[in-house]
């Protein structure tokens, strides 16, 4: 799913398997165990890549079976290998486990060819059937009865996909082996970004000793990617991770990844200071004293010594969702005064110090297709704000919002922003404020006005950032949207096979709904992540996919 | 002796009925699907809501295991009693449930967190053992003196400090200010404990959590020693012995001390249980894996089935401990079992 | 068994000697004249009083002085923030200053209302039903006391903390709510020192008349019972101020009290937590705040028991 983000700092990364950057370095350094002063040195014994010591929130999963934020998702790009991955430098979707793939006339049927000769963790050779088994074992009601997988649904689209969730059929139909190599994929409708989905990290194969014990699966994955597990996930501790010496692609040059499990992003940067940390998240008010003490990167992207602090875009948008069937937000010209009427420069300005950028479409930059500007009421301008209102209201008599948010990870600033805007065009907005568990079932229940949100794609298209937002049935409309004008139109995007025609064709849906102003897009995230002085080289993809594999340290 | 201890037993049954209870309702009257809980807030296929309310036993299902549909097609849901009934059913198999979020067996994650609780609270309960004991004796043999006023002073302020506001002090010192004084050759752990990505040695992870959660009990174990040993050495016996011209220090280490001492053990023992119930402000602030914050995390996650069962495996152990402790005093103090037994806390 | 008890003692010497003094005090007939006395000569509990009484006047009172000294404790102003940002405590900003540029003694002083409050309120609330629950228990006996007192044991039987926030997590977050669950969650202490004192006085021979006069059972209550234990309710009630302000304060840190911009002393130290290495006056100085506050409260509650002598009258 495109997730919401619970946490500004805490995003997720998308594409699968390593990609990116080069370089060399050696390295090490033997961390002296009682010698906290031993900043930027390793705990590993000092062989040839060292170890990288990596801070994450305590994941929800880093099985494939429920892969879905960003945390968790990281450690998996590590484990596991998927068929494709985006290249964020070509722009485009290429092969990673599989050598090529082919679609026939209607979009309905991907032939995948897979790699040959690459083995699990544990050192079986990675089959076709395994492939289907990671495919079935996410859907497969019996897996975990009591807690079935959250991220099935990116599969909806497989033929027989209804059938087998819902424990009537005994395989997933639409996934055929003709042979060991070979992974056909049927769908049930036309759906041309189907490669795209295939890049996403949950959708893997598992060896069959998955089946056998769910729970040691689940705590120690045995996947085909660059590395493999060092002992159990230690729940709220750390996650340890080892080189995989057979991998089948380029072997990594660190010995391993020690994820270190932090429960906030300020305690993390706090051991990050102190230097117990190599890679770690900035809180936003630290921004210009990092700047200063770590250095710019140049692309934002890549990192270096003295261009440690990484604040490159990312392809996700930080909005405020409204619940469309609900006066007054029913009224589009009341959703687009307060729209304009709130001051996106102020909160990139003054709580994230310009590192991020105000957004002016629902689709991010990075994302193909993204035009600036479609969303025209994604501005400041008071005196419209004020005009369309007296125009709604003309005794004056604004309506007083409820605008429901959760006050951890820092959006306590930003809606204090938010408020004091919509106080200045003379809206009152009472705080609403609560646990993120119960307000993500009080959105999908239509039980609000309006609220924070976050949308980060699960794959780079504009498919995703539509689809899922303003299709009348999708999960995650929010907005309580129900037009049968949009989904026809997305679904007719969806069976385009050309590319370009395709993007044509969500480009001028996109437009559409700026007008309507369905919801409030506030800004665009962006990386705020540094690196310790012992890294040589390191690079994390718009997306936030740590490159692992080719991420090297400084000799001690 | 025996009664004594059946009756404690029998006791405890209704307690622990009575909370399980009131934790079911809770659980039962928030508002939120567990369906959506478990799904992270979307909707799922139809069919695969219904094997997970099947499966949660939300609904009820006929012989075959298919869920029942009344005249307008809608599900039956199961009542609450009976829900109650299938919980407690699994619990007397051990089986604790499943979480929402994790995934993974209530059982399995709570075997994974006490350890860190246990060996926390071990610590916390020496230090204060050691440091209140010792305080309390040093404040009432040396009664009015600079030092009595002292651990008075202290004691009173440390039952008025906010346990979490507390560790973020020692961590400021130790952790930060520490470190910048000896230009980083000392300081100590501030979150976490230990494991091979830590520079520190993993004891060293223990020491401040420790005194943080140690604090407040500290101060009530030396004010009981204190007036303890007072009242102990105004008994006859006492004054019969320092009338045979017996040493004071004699007659505190070989008398007074070792009655006095009986009530601080007990004190102690109970509060050893109410640590193993997890200690949330102290795990929060030091990022501590034990079994408060984890349910903490899974209170404000929504996540019942941790809640549950971490809830009820904390009653348990903190009654099971109280049980032992009650149990030893009547051993030591016969006057107890004689009496009245009801525990007026 | 009583465990853990209100702790004995708990004053400094001036409040042994006190004890002593006062036995032979015989010049004032009231209970409350005697208490009086005797609590004025415990200089701790002396200052105790004065800060409260401090603490409470500036709570009611900031609205007319604190926002023109001090400046706006919920938004400051977006032009000046980046010249106001985190600055250490000076003359201007005795507190220093937060992220949004606001004054931390400022943000102090209109927390001390939500703590006031909480403890008040939620104490007013807890001993009104831990009264009702012990006058219950201890008035009629048998069955009632069987089943109150079971009803206590059930809710001591519960990690307090985790308790208070299972019933935030059903009831909502909110500052109402947290008066709410605190004030419900601490009956059982009060109904428990409730029923003792009840019990210690239900046999007196006063009590047999009034019963003998044909008084309801309410009245014996209201007229002859409560009075006289009403002395240790009031020692219990102060300590539990205390007590309900560090719950509060507790809450407020784990982000489940008062909502936002609204300052309170707990979500201060929760907001400083983050600038620990950078600006340690942000958690230091409402942590402060709590310390003394609580102190205070504590101290007078030990003052308060050895001024009304109520271990004695309990026994």
């Amino acid at each position: 799913m495109a997730e919401f983000m619970n946490k500004p700092m805490g995003r997720r990364a998308f594409v699968g398997g390593a990609l990116a950057t080069g370089v060399l370095g050696v390295l090490a350094g033997c961390g002296q165990k009682g010698n906290p002063s031993a900043a930027g040195s390793t705990s590993g014994e000092g062989a040839s890549g060292g170890t990288l010591r990596y801070y994450i929130n305590n994941p929800v999963s880093i099985d494939p079976y429920n892969l879905m934020e960003d945390q968790g998702t990281q450690v998996g790009f590590q484990l596991f290998d998927s068929l494709t991955q985006y290249d964020f430098e070509k722009g485009e979707i290429k092969a990673l486990a599989c050598d090529s793939w082919e679609v026939n006339d209607d979009a309905t049927e991907f032939t995948f060819h897979l790699k040959e000769g690459t083995t699990f963790h544990n050192g079986d050779t990675v089959v076709a059937a395994d492939w289907k088994r990671g495919w079935e074992r996410i859907l497969n009601p019996e897996t975990n009865p009591e807690s079935p997988s959250g991220i099935g649904y990116h599969l909806a689209m497989v033929d027989g996909y209804d059938a087998f969730t819902a424990g009537e059929a005994d395989e997933l139909t639409g996934v055929t082996c003709p042979d060991d190599n070979t992974l056909v994929v049927k769908l049930a409708y036309s759906y041309a970004d189907f490669p795209y989905v295939a890049s996403h990290p949950a959708l893997v194969p598992v060896p069959e000793v998955a089946l056998e014990d769910f729970q040691t699966f689940f705590l120690s994955p045995i996947g085909n990617g660059p590395f493999k597990m060092d002992g159990n996930w230690e729940d709220g501790q750390y996650i340890n991770i080892v080189r995989y010496d057979d991998y089948y692609g380029d072997k990594a040059i660190l010995d391993g990844v020690n994820f270190v499990i932090q429960k906030d992003v300020e305690t993390a940067y706090r051991e990050f200071q102190a230097g117990n940390l190599d890679v770690c998240d900035v809180p936003a008010t630290q921004i210009p004293d990092a700047r200063e003490t770590y250095g710019e990167s140049e692309d934002g992207y890549t990192a270096t010594p003295d261009h440690q602090l990484l604040l490159g875009g990312e392809p996700s948008t930080y909005y405020l969702t409204i619940n469309c069937a609900q006066a007054p937000w029913d009224n589009v010209k009341f959703r687009q005064a307060v729209s304009m009427a709130i001051n996106r420069e102020a909160i990139c300005e003054e709580v994230f110090h310009g590192t991020r950028t105000p957004a002016d479409n629902i689709v991010p930059p990075g994302i193909a297709g993204y035009e600036e500007g479609v969303w025209p009421y994604c501005k400041f301008d008071q005196d419209a704000a004020k005009a369309l209102l007296e125009e709604i209201y003309p005794d004056g008599n604004y309506p007083t919002i409820t605008l429901t948010y959760n006050q951890d990870g820092g959006h306590k600033e930003i809606m204090d922003v938010v408020m004091a805007s919509l106080k200045e065009v003379g809206i009152e907005a009472e705080a609403d404020t609560n646990e993120w568990a119960t307000i993500l079932n009080r959105y999908s229940s239509g039980d609000y006005e309006i609220g924070r949100c976050g949308w980060v794609a699960d794959y780079p298209i504009m498919d995703n950032f539509m689809y899922p937002l303003f299709f009348s049935t999708s999960g995650d409309n929010y907005s309580q949207i129900g037009d049968d004008a949009i989904d026809a139109a997305l679904l007719e995007a969806r069976a385009t096979i050309d590319d370009d025609e395709r993007i044509a064709k969500y480009q001028k849906l996109d437009a559409e709904l700026g007008e309507q102003c369905w919801m409030i897009p506030l800004m665009f995230y962006t990386h705020t992540t540094v690196v310790g002085d012992n890294v040589a080289k390191f690079y994390l993809d718009p997306q936030k996919k740590a490159d692992m594999s080719k991420t090297e340290l400084v000799s001690a | 002796m025996g009664t004594y201890i059946a009756k404690r037993v029998l006791q405890f049954i209704p307690v622990f009925l009575g909370v399980t209870i009131i934790l079911f309702v809770l659980q039962n009257v928030v508002p939120g699907d567990p369906i959506r809980l478990i799904t992270g807030g979307r909707a799922v296929p139809e069919q695969t809501e219904e094997i997970m309310r099947i499966n949660n036993h939300l609904i009820q299902v006929d012989e075959n295991g298919k869920a029942l549909r009344d005249e307008n097609g809608e599900y039956i849901p199961t009542s609450l009693v009976d829900r109650y009934f299938n919980y407690m059913n699994k619990l007397f198999h051990g089986d604790l449930g499943t979480s929402y979020q994790k995934k993974v067996s209530v059982t399995s994650i709570f075997a994974q967190k006490y350890p860190y609780t246990v060996r926390l609270a071990a610590c916390a309960i020496a230090l204060e053992a050691i440091m209140g004991i010792g305080a309390g004796v040093l404040s009432a043999i040396k009664r009015y003196s600079f030092w009595d006023i002292l651990v008075t002073l202290f004691t009173s302020i440390m039952v008025a400090i906010p346990a979490f506001w507390l560790g973020m002090l020692l961590q400021w010192f130790f952790g930060i200010l520490m470190k910048q004084w000896t230009g980083g050759a000392f300081s100590m752990p501030i979150s976490g404990a230990g494991g091979p990505s830590s520079p520190y040695y993993d004891w060293m992870h223990y020491i401040l959590p420790a005194f943080t959660l140690a604090a407040v009990s500290t101060a009530y174990t030396a004010r009981i020693m204190r007036s303890q040993l007072l009242d102990v050495m105004n008994q006859d016996y006492i004054r019969t012995a320092k009338a045979k011209g017996l040493s004071k220090r004699d007659i505190i280490v070989h008398h007074a001390l070792k009655n006095a001492l009986i009530p601080v053990v007990t004190y102690i023992g109970i509060d050893f249980g109410g640590m193993l119930a997890g200690a949330i402000l102290t795990e929060t602030v030091f990022n501590w894996p034990g079994v408060g914050y984890e349910i903490y995390r899974a209170i404000t996650a929504r996540d019942w089935p941790i809640v549950m069962g971490g809830v009820t495996i904390i009653v348990v152990v903190v009654m099971v401990i109280n049980l032992i402790v009650d149990v030893s005093y009547a051993f030591l103090d016969p006057r107890i079992r004689l009496g009245s037994s009801k525990n007026e806390g | 068994m009583k465990y853990p008890k209100p702790i004995p003692e708990a004053g400094t010497v001036t409040m042994h000697t006190v004890s002593k003094a006062t036995t032979g005090d015989g010049a004032s007939r009231t209970l409350w004249g005697d208490a009086w006395k005797r609590l004025r000569r415990n200089k701790l509990a002396v200052i105790a009083v004065i800060w409260i009484v401090l603490v409470a006047i500036i709570a009611l009172t900031c609205d007319l002085w604190a926002q023109q000294l001090l400046g706006d404790p919920l938004y400051a102003s977006t032009a000046e923030m980046s010249k106001n940002t985190l600055l250490a405590p000076s003359l201007e900003h005795p507190f220093g200053t937060d992220v949004t540029g606001r004054d931390i003694l400022c943000r102090v002083i209109y927390g001390s209302r939500i703590s006031l409050s909480v403890g008040i309120i939620a104490t007013a609330i807890s001993t009104a039903i831990g009264l009702v629950m012990g006058a219950l228990a201890a008035y009629y006996g048998g069955i009632f006391d069987t089943i109150i007192m079971r009803l206590a044991d059930i809710f001591l039987a519960f990690p307090y903390t985790l308790f208070v926030i299972a019933m935030i997590a059903v009831i909502g977050n909110g500052i109402q709510n947290v008066f709410i669950a605190i004030g419900i969650l601490g009956w059982p202490s009060i109904a428990r020192v409730f029923r003792s004192a009840i019990l210690s006085v239900k046999e007196n021979d006063y009590v047999d008349a009034a019963r003998a006069m044909g008084a309801s059972d309410v009245r014996i209550v209201a007229r002859h019972i409560f009075p006289n234990s009403v002395a240790s309710i009031v020692v219990y009630a102060t300590m539990n101020i205390g007590s309900a302000i560090l719950t509060e304060a507790a809450l407020s840190y784990l982000g489940m009290g008062v909502t936002p911009p609204q300052p309170s002393w707990g979500a201060m130290i929760q907001e400083g937590q983050t600038f620990l290495t950078t600006a340690p006056w942000m958690m230091i100085m409402p942590g402060l705040a709590i310390l003394t506050t609580v102190l205070a409260f504590t101290l007078l509650g030990d003052g308060l028991r050895d001024a009304l002598d109520v271990k004695m009258k309990d026994a």
